[in-house]
């Protein structure tokens, strides 16, 4: 292919510039001055739940589901498979798990434009007079659609977020049959709108998805407490992931919302949902999902 | 869709194709009898089965496919390449409506799809194409239709 | 005329601009958004503008696939379109992502860090096609421009057309699969792909016949194309009514009833009225997808902002469009012969005429009949020329499938063949395309290249380069670092060498590995390798601030204040220490032993 040089240099040039263009396109000059606005106070959060529970959907559809068995994914754990029961006859939506959880996963606030149009963050939602959040459903359709694996199955059966790796296409929102997720339209850190209340969870960047993460911190805080107890050389006990709570589980006044994992006898969730007649959203039921409602006795 | 009316479906399409590329007939003539067999087959899936059952979704459109099909023989000329298209037609509504539905937890009909693909390669094999042959052609959509 | 045109589309495209730009910086709040789908007017724009990408390939490929003639100045304006509507149809995907910059990780290869995208997502597969789609549309108006000059390439046509009559349906039923794929219930639909296309259909044909108006011709088989296929459409919407019960109704009369009136011989023998017709369809089927994608927003949010988009897309397509036809008028040599402009629509008429005449009694047909007109199976021209190409390019889609199934990121997920399938054919376009283009270069003789040519295959080549190697690097995920608190931390006291083993096992290892070099496989995956624990660096930064460093974090290593406690985190940096030195001991012996040879 005959090319002189000035040809050579001059497309070769071109290709520079368009990487020059490329490579200015993010400057971090915005991020520090951001980290020094001030953090809103614990009352802003607190008059914000109310405002979501006087927004919330008055109606849940419920059909009954049998007791959530192990995953049916490749690679699932046998042993463990997280999950909640919300006991709908204790419950009496008082919403204070949703203020617990705010300050559990630094949900941010929003702003009052998206407040009006009832566009929150909660992870957790009141519907029907109960507390509302991701099923964390065994055939999960967000974890179908994502185009880059962000949302991800764990082997313990958690529908996880890889908040570095989301795009932000939203489609997994789309599937959600339920809506659970949460999109983050805002710079909630730029905005002011964000607080650090706990620091094992990081503060989310503008642009991607998040929703309940059933704590997972915490599970995952017991799992390597679990793991520095054992001595080496014994004959290791399985995590089985007990005497973990989630956040909003611990502040319910009724204790209504049981948190456990399925597969082990000897877990709460177990014991509690044993007698019970368990319910789940009529679009998750085919969706196999790990959080349930329960009402009435069998 | 119960097997009866699974099978009735297959006999409207046959008597539908009837009507389509009839000898100098206007491309006007055969759009609308397209659209309108479009219409007469929704109209009998309403009636014929459950319309909130979601293999329903694509059923007219595999009734068209089908019709478009049986109507190949009948063509005056590139007959071959309208019967590969019209076969690979068939074969796009049932996969993609398969794959769609596939996300929303039914499974698909591979076997309605591999005969048909086995069919469409090995008609493009086809020479002339004789009155035996034609008749051989429509009696394996049928079955195809009626049987997988 | 096309100057009037082009400074229509300024007058839209500089506000629109405006409205691009600031979603941009806005992110997705900034347009109108839909409650339940975030989506909204950019994916609207998008179905709508992948629609009218088709009126090119679908009426030059597949009529030239199918022996229908179409005269050379309509299909090169149709493919011409097809080019400029796929910009635009490739910027709203982009520019409604809330993390613009991580949008590499929808193609489907392996990075630095292992990542592979998520293959059973429809949008993967939207991301492949398109790509693909837009390659061998640009490789098929090239070929279609240069086999004036170079008869021989005018035989690589037809191969090419009949690779692009499926990718072109292909692309629009992968986008319908976006849809129909969800669990939404305005979106259920397993017959969407055949409504898709047939929408897509529509609205190309509107577009070139819109384009020839501007051109001041018309083209009556495509007019009569465009009534019948808004009889089929209309017949999908009935089903649609019947299995949902409801359908737009705004978009039923503009597509559906208002070109009806193209039966009226007045209004269809005035170009106003063949200009309206098209109008009128491409705003109903506009309608049709905002309806479609935002199935519960409530049309009052529709704001400034979506209206600047649209403006965007409309005036930007107007501007690139008859830019591109003005340059190519003057710049080009027997420009006329392409397009045609000297001898206007006395020849396109009696084109027609004939063509009609042949069509439609069936007079051609005949003729061919008797003369024994026959071809043996397998033996056509343009199969031969695909023969090879095809064989490499199945020949690749395999070899993608097993790889996708040895990665490691689907251990943990099922993975059927169904969630591949739709990536298949795009790979086996664009390898045969590839190889065709590897042949002709080879094979013909008379293949000559300008200068020009040349140095934008280079530049061409060049870029792609550069993206795949963008791509593959990835970008980064380092944030500034954090200022650390210059507070003493008070603590002397580390815990037992054992204990720290153990804490050190159970939350550093995962990235620090066991022995303390690192876990390469798990902190390529999910961050940027951390620093080097070695005893050089161990030393210069001191026990204090690497404690501080475990309680408060730093970059990307979290903060453990609150799970460690700090003399946890002491112990820790000792038993660091401990591990840095059996590295370096083990390390030293080596280089001894390299000293004595």
């Amino acid at each position: 292919m005959g090319m002189d040089r000035r040809e050579f240099i001059k497309s070769c040039s071109l290709v520079a510039v368009m990487g020059l263009l490329f490579g200015c396109r993010k400057s971090a000059v915005l991020g520090d001055i951001a980290s020094q606005l001030s953090v809103p106070e614990l009352k802003r959060f607190e008059d914000e739940v109310k405002l979501a529970m006087s927004q919330a959907k008055k109606s849940l559809d419920l059909v009954k589901v049998p007791t959530p068995g192990a995953l049916k994914i490749p690679g699932a754990s046998t042993l463990n498979r997280f999950g909640m029961a919300i006991d709908l006859d204790a419950c009496d939506g008082c919403g204070k798990c949703i203020l617990a959880c705010n300050l559990e996963n630094n949900v941010p606030l929003v702003p009052e434009e998206d407040a009006a149009r009832g566009r929150f963050m909660h992870w957790v939602d009141m519907r029907g007079g109960a507390p509302f959040m991701c099923a964390h459903c065994g055939n999960a359709p967000c974890e179908r659609v994502c185009p880059t694996g962000a949302a991800n199955h764990t082997p313990d059966g958690l529908s996880a977020m890889m908040y570095k790796r989301c795009t932000g296409s939203r489609f997994c929102g789309a599937n959600c049959p339920v809506q659970a997720r949460k999109f983050n339209f805002n710079d909630a850190q730029k905005l002011g709108l964000a607080r650090q209340f706990n620091r094992e969870v990081p503060l989310r960047d503008k642009g991607v998805m998040e929703k309940c993460s059933l704590c997972l911190h915490r599970l995952q805080n017991d799992r390597l407490e679990f793991k520095t107890s054992l001595t080496v050389g014994t004959a290791a006990e399985e995590w089985r992931g007990r005497g973990v709570k989630t956040a909003c589980a611990e502040a319910c006044p009724k204790n209504a919302i049981v948190f456990g994992n399925w597969l082990d006898d000897k877990s709460p969730l177990v014991q509690l949902t044993k007698n019970r007649v368990l319910y789940a959203p009529c679009e998750l039921a085919a969706l196999d999902p790990s959080v349930v409602f329960m009402r009435g006795r069998r | 869709m119960t097997p009866l009316a699974n099978s009735l479906s297959c006999l409207i399409a046959l008597g539908c194709a009837s009507f389509l590329w009839r000898k100098g007939s206007s491309p006007y003539r055969n759009g609308a009898f397209l659209a309108g067999f479009l219409v007469l087959f929704g109209v009998f899936c309403y009636f014929g089965g459950d319309i909130n059952d979601p293999t329903l979704e694509h059923y007219p459109f595999r009734m068209l496919a089908l019709c478009l099909c049986l109507s190949t023989t009948s063509l005056p000329l590139y007959r071959r390449r309208y019967l590969v298209l019209a076969q690979s037609l068939w074969c796009w509504i049932e996969l993609f409506g398969g794959i769609a539905l596939y996300y929303r937890g039914i499974d698909i009909a591979w076997t309605r799809i591999a005969a048909l693909l086995c069919m469409t390669l090995c008609s493009t094999f086809l020479s002339k194409i004789s009155k035996e042959m034609e008749f051989c052609l429509m009696v394996f959509w049928l079955a195809v239709w009626v049987f997988f | 005329m096309f100057r009037y045109l082009m400074i229509l589309g300024l007058t839209l495209f500089l506000p629109g601009l405006y409205a691009l730009g600031y979603s941009v910086y806005q992110g997705p709040s900034a347009w109108m958004v839909d409650s339940q789908t975030f989506w909204g007017t950019p994916i609207s724009l998008f179905v709508f503008w992948i629609g009218l990408a088709h009126a090119g390939t679908l009426l030059s490929a597949i009529f030239l696939a199918l022996d229908i003639k179409l005269d050379r100045r309509t299909a090169l304006i149709a493919e011409l379109s097809t080019l400029v509507s796929l910009v635009f149809a490739g910027i709203f995907p982009l520019m409604h992502l809330g993390v613009i910059d991580n949008f590499y990780m929808v193609a489907p290869f392996l990075d630095a860090r292992g990542n592979f995208a998520n293959v059973r997502s429809p949008l993967v597969w939207d991301f492949c096609c398109i790509a693909v789609y837009a390659l061998l549309s640009l490789l098929f108006f090239g070929v279609h421009l240069k086999s004036r000059e170079i008869p021989a390439l005018d035989k690589y046509r037809k191969p090419l057309a009949w690779l692009l009559f499926p990718l072109v349906l292909w692309v629009h039923t992968i986008v319908s699969l976006d849809f129909a794929a969800t669990f939404v219930p305005q979106w259920r639909g397993a017959f969407f792909p055949v409504y898709f296309i047939a929408g897509a259909i529509l609205s190309g044909l509107a577009l070139v016949n819109l384009l020839i108006c501007a051109e001041g011709y018309r083209v009556r088989l495509l007019e009569r194309l465009q009534l019948i296929c808004t009889w089929i459409l209309c017949a999908i919407w009935i089903w649609d009514l019947i299995l949902k019960g409801y359908f737009c109704t705004s978009a039923f009369i503009f597509a559906g009833v208002l070109p009806q009136l193209r039966m009226v011989s007045v209004i269809r023998e005035h170009r106003l009225g063949r200009i309206f017709f098209s109008v009128s369809i491409l705003v109903g089927l506009f309608l049709e997808r905002y309806y479609l994608v935002s199935p519960t927003a409530a049309s009052a949010t529709f704001g400034r902002i979506d209206l600047g988009l649209v403006a965007f897309s409309v005036g930007g397509f107007m501007l690139l469009f008859f830019g591109i036809r003005r340059y190519l008028n003057r710049n080009m040599e027997g420009a006329g012969s392409y397009f045609g402009e000297v001898d206007g629509t006395d020849l396109a008429e009696a084109e027609q005429e004939e063509f009609e005449k042949e069509n439609f009694t069936g007079v051609r047909g005949i003729q061919k009949l008797r003369k024994g007109f026959y071809m043996q199976p397998w033996s056509s021209e343009e199969y031969r020329i695909l023969r090879f190409p095809l064989l490499v390019g199945f020949a690749a889609a395999v070899l993608f499938s097993v790889w996708v199934w040895s990665q490691s990121v689907f251990a943990n997920v099922d993975l059927s063949i169904a969630n591949v399938i739709p990536l298949l054919y795009p790979i086996v376009a664009v390898v045969t395309a590839f190889t065709l283009c590897v042949r002709a270069y080879f094979v013909e003789k008379s293949f000559d290249m300008t200068r020009r040519e040349k140095t934008l295959c280079v530049v061409l080549l060049v870029l792609a380069a550069a993206c795949l190697g963008t791509f593959f690097a990835g970008g980064s995920s380092e944030k500034s670092a954090k200022v650390l608190d210059s507070q003493p931390i008070g603590v002397d006291t580390p815990v037992s060498q054992n204990h720290a083993r153990l804490v050190w096992n159970a939350r550093c290892a995962t990235c620090h590995g066991t022995d303390g070099r690192f876990n390469e496989k798990f902190v390529r995956e999910f961050y940027p390798v951390p620093q080097k624990l070695d005893l050089q660096r161990l030393d210069s930064l001191g026990a204090d601030s690497l404690v501080k460093v475990i309680l408060n974090g730093r970059n990307n290593m979290n903060a453990y204040a609150g799970r460690l406690t700090p003399e946890e985190a002491l112990g820790l940096v000792n038993y660091m220490r401990t591990l840095a030195e059996m590295l370096s001991e083990n390390a030293a012996p080596e280089s001894v032993k390299e000293g004595e040879k």
